[in-house]
């Protein structure tokens, strides 16, 4: 069960896979040499591309079946996110600055020692602008640590896949490691200032900040201990005061908390179900008591009044969130942390807040964008703000959010909400770019940084338009566009489009703006339905989930693009089938497309077109060059690779297809989707979506009897595995009643249903 | 539109706009008398952390201040804030001798500046109420403005802060010497 695995894998399977990953990892590698990084090590990157490939080959795709049904009976292993004997630590640093009313801001201590860099610029950020003006804030910025020494975590993975055979392989995660494709990850520190009116002191106010230091972008959990720890430092300001929340938060246990997938966790965030893969943490459970020879500890969710005590092995409520206590100063401190974390997200932010900020001027009094900017209004002068926001950051321009008056808390979320919102969980490189909070006296470093996300409370900034692009003004909720901003240079994708859409409807040729009020890029509609769901208060999740559909649909947009104008796109991760013709793999026509299902070539034509601009802006980005390593590395090791699910879901979906068409489809689903991983890509597939398995258990209804039957089979399938059964559920009687009636044809035809082979 | 109306209100009733930058050494007195301008009430108040601005209108002029606070290791960040400045408030605490040469060496170093050549100096000689404080013509020798301020128009100004003594003259000062930017 460990490496066997990839033994007993068929021996031609590995090999074509290889050649496949080699060839998307050297398309990748092509287009890399085209952007030289300025900051990023090309030299790391090249070294962690190529291991994808040989993992994949080492271990993944045994017998199909078989792998299925021992993970419904044997209950493999489950790993921790967090294990116990990890040697990272929670917490790395704790820090306390003051503002020394002879020398302004001074580091007092660092423990267990210095963090290292510039102490006098961290104790700047650790204290922000008008801290003087407000007893209490929040900071949050980033350390960008040890640039070319590889973390302990980093290390230790590393040599396990050196090692070869390692005991990775003995789970059947179908990924995962986050590799760190653009360097170790960055240190989050978030930051307490208080200011104490005190009479005995000269000027008559003592000011002080302390700050954690994690790698766990989770920082925001920290609040309360911060809180308390503060608190005891104003009353006993010394090192041990730092060391016992030092050794609190690092004695905090969260290694109950199961490991999941890549495709496991993008279920998780698009899926509301609070019990999802509670197994899994049941099996952490079970796996401890074993463990710890099976000391009988009773499986009760935590009640809300008395928090878990200590070490009791309670389940999760929502398994969207890992609940814990930390021991501090005598008081347990409850926390939680998200089970299923995207990439670029950081701390607590809200979408909803920040899409409101700047929704609502829009609407009572909109105020046309001067001036235009091909990347930034892509529907014109009354672009909606979000849009334009959005665009910037995906065309990497220098984006500042401004709020003068405001908690310097307040312009931080806005920058993580803006990353996180702009990476959908799926583009990365925005995060590294960002600047939750700075101020002046970093301007010289900031505008080093091309790209940057920057939060900032001081008001010079506004008027410095050669300092950024865009700036979003928090207090107004206005956006505006720099009169510095640089026009993008001319480029063959627009061109193309130019003509393409001047003949296609006549137009002067004057692109996008052509077709204004009719909202050719379906932006305004999208920002529609956001807003209604904002309103009839869906929720966070609901927004974020949206924003991630339509980063998800941009990036297939980009690759059918750059398809049509440019022949070819790494954003493509599908091999093109040429190089991977071996006889099983001729796929029939009906099923051997890829990327995004247009009704009709015209509406393809028109929608890129109006893409096209920022399609061209968002090429030569980090997050672009980001998105083609991770697809060809995910690539690597998603276990479907011979059709692309999520293109023929939407054939079914979008288009009206003859009943041979559909059966090539349905079947291809049915004879490739097997396996836990199968079946967790084909659900993340779905997921995504509003309409869950609807349009796959259509293949109940199909005129052909084996189509019926192979759609009733997978569904089956698809029942065992633990997340698919909420995707069954939701399906409805109507549809269920049908899965019945095939399944008993079957059964009654074969004599019993447990025979079948 | 609403802005052009507003500007030419402006003209027809003689209301300007004016963007003054208010430094000096720390604990000389600026964040006060940034709040004395503007609330008119005496305010304690605590070392600034970053800056403070406000705006204030007096006598149909639109004041807008910046105070930058005055600690020496974050004097480098003054500079930012210099362009666009039409008017520097240089305030000095006149009791403290032993500075005023430190006071010197910056006030020299700001209106030295490129950025700040067209800028007005307006040097508050502050903290009058405190005996044995250096007198306004004490305080320009010290400050050797008839050298280093050649090039600007300047005054210096006796002042008190917490009884609001000169500031107003001070502004009015500035406001009568301004020479609108054209628009």
């Amino acid at each position: 069960m460990t490496s066997t695995a990839g033994v007993r894998a068929s021996p031609s399977l590995p090999t074509t896979q290889n050649s496949a990953s080699t060839t998307s990892d050297v398309t990748a590698h092509k287009q890399w040499h085209r952007y030289t990084p300025s900051q990023e090590s090309s030299v790391s990157l090249t070294a962690t591309l190529s291991q994808p490939s040989s993992r994949a080959a080492s271990h993944r795709y045994s017998n199909p079946s078989q792998d299925h049904t021992q993970w419904q009976k044997q209950r493999r292993p489950v790993r921790s996110q967090y294990p116990a004997d990890s040697t990272e630590k929670h917490v790395e640093y704790i820090l306390v600055a003051s503002f020394d009313i002879d020398r302004g801001s001074v580091m007092e201590h660092q423990y267990p020692g210095p963090v290292g860099g510039d102490e006098h610029m961290l104790a700047e950020l650790m204290l922000p602008d008008q801290t003087h003006l407000r007893q209490q804030d929040w900071t949050i910025f980033f350390l960008h640590k040890d640039a070319d020494e590889e973390t302990p975590r980093h290390k230790q993975r590393r040599k396990l896949r050196e090692n070869g055979g390692d005991e990775e392989n003995g789970y059947d995660d179908d990924d995962d490691d986050d590799e760190y494709l653009d360097g170790p990850p960055l240190v989050y520190v978030l930051n307490l200032v208080n200011t104490k009116q005190d009479n005995t002191v000269k000027r008559g106010a003592v000011v002080k900040a302390m700050a954690v230091c994690t790698r766990h972008p989770f920082l925001h959990i920290y609040k309360p201990l911060l809180l308390l720890a503060l608190e005891q430092y104003f009353a006993n300001p010394t090192v041990p005061t730092l060391a016992n929340l030092y050794n609190a938060v690092n004695n905090m246990d969260i290694s109950l908390m199961p490991r999941l997938s890549s495709f496991e966790r993008s279920i998780m965030q698009s899926t509301e179900a609070k019990d999802l893969f509670l197994e899994r943490f049941e099996a952490m459970v079970s796996q401890r008591m074993a463990d710890t020879n099976g000391k009988p500890l009773p499986l009760t969710a935590p009640s809300p009044g008395a928090p878990s005590a200590g070490r009791g092995y309670g389940l999760p409520k929502d398994t969207h969130e890992f609940e814990s206590v930390v021991h501090y100063a005598n008081v347990p401190v409850p926390i939680k942390i998200p089970t299923a974390l995207s990439p670029e997200t950081v701390g607590n932010f809200s979408l909803v807040k920040l899409i409101t900020t700047f929704s609502t001027p829009h609407a009572t009094n909109p105020q046309p964008f001067s001036p235009l900017h091909p990347h930034l209004t892509t529907a014109g002068a009354t672009t909606h703000p979000i849009m334009v926001l959005l665009n910037a950051l995906l065309t990497q321009k220098r984006v500042i959010f401004l709020g003068h008056n405001l908690p310097s808390s307040e312009v931080a979320e806005a920058v993580l909400g803006a990353c996180a919102l702009t990476s959908g969980g799926l583009l990365r490189g925005f995060t590294r770019h960002a600047f939750p909070y700075t101020d002046l006296t970093k301007i010289d470093d900031l505008l080093q940084v091309p790209g940057f996300i920057a939060g900032v409370t001081n008001p010079a900034f506004a008027h410095k338009t050669e300092w950024w692009d865009v700036l979003c003004d928090l207090p107004t909720g206005r956006i505006r566009i720099s009169n510095r901003i640089e026009a993008p240079p001319i480029n063959e994708g627009t061109a193309f489009f130019q003509g393409a859409i001047g003949a296609a409807n006549g137009s002067n040729g004057s692109g996008v703006n052509a077709a204004a009020g009719s909202d050719p890029t379906g932006d305004a509609a999208f920002m529609s339905s956001v807003l209604a769901s904002i309103q009839e208060r869906h929720g966070e999740n609901a927004i974020r989930v949206k924003f991630r559909r339509w980063v998800v649909k941009f990036t297939s947009l980009a690759a059918a693009f750059e398809e049509t104008v440019y022949g070819a796109s790494s954003l493509q991760a599908h091999k093109d089938h040429s190089a991977y013709g071996s006889a099983e793999n001729d796929l029939h026509p009906d099923v051997s497309g890829h990327g995004y299902v247009w009704p009709t070539q015209q509406a393809k034509i028109v929608e890129l077109a109006a893409n096209a601009n920022r399609i061209e802006g968002w090429r030569n980005t980090r997050s672009y060059y980001n998105f083609i390593q991770d697809l060809a590395s995910h690539y690597a090791r998603q276990p479907v690779k011979s059709i692309d699910l999520q293109y023929l879901h939407d054939k079914l979906a979008k288009l009206r297809l003859t009943t041979e068409q559909s059966a090539h489809i349905y079947l291809a689903f049915a004879s490739v989707v097997h396996t836990r991983a199968e079946i967790s890509q084909l659900l993340s597939v779905v997921a995504l979506g509003p309409s869950g398995l609807f349009f796959i258990a259509q293949g109940l209804f199909h005129p052909r009897l084996n189509v019926r039957e192979e759609t009733c089979a997978l569904l089956e399938r698809i029942c065992d595995h633990d997340a698919g059964r909420y995707f069954w559920t939701a399906l409805g009687r109507f549809i269920q009643m049908g899965f019945d009636r095939v399944k008993n044809t079957r059964d009654a035809r074969t004599g019993d249903g447990s025979d079948k082979t | 539109m609403g802005g052009s109306i507003s500007k030419m209100m402006a003209k027809i009733f003689g209301s300007k706009e004016m963007r003054l930058l208010m430094l000096g050494l720390d604990a000389a007195g600026k964040t006060t008398i940034l709040y004395k301008l503007k609330l008119d009430t005496d305010v304690t108040t605590i070392p600034t952390v970053g800056f403070n601005v406000e705006t204030v209108t007096y006598k149909n002029t639109k004041f807008n201040v910046w105070d930058v606070g005055g600690q020496d290791k974050i004097r480098p960040l003054w500079r930012h804030y210099y362009s666009g400045t039409q008017g520097l408030i240089f305030v000095i605490d006149s009791n403290d001798r032993d500075r005023i040469e430190e006071a010197r060496t910056e006030l020299g170093r700001i209106i030295g500046d490129r950025e700040m050549k067209d800028a007005l100096l307006l040097v508050f000689a502050n903290k009058q109420d405190i005996p044995g404080a250096m007198k306004p013509n004490e305080v320009s020798d010290a400050l050797d403005l008839n050298n280093t301020a050649r090039n600007h128009i300047w005054k210096v100004e006796p002042s008190c802060a917490t009884s609001g003594e000169g500031i107003f003259e001070g502004l009015h000062w500035l406001s009568n010497n301004v020479k609108l930017p054209p628009k």
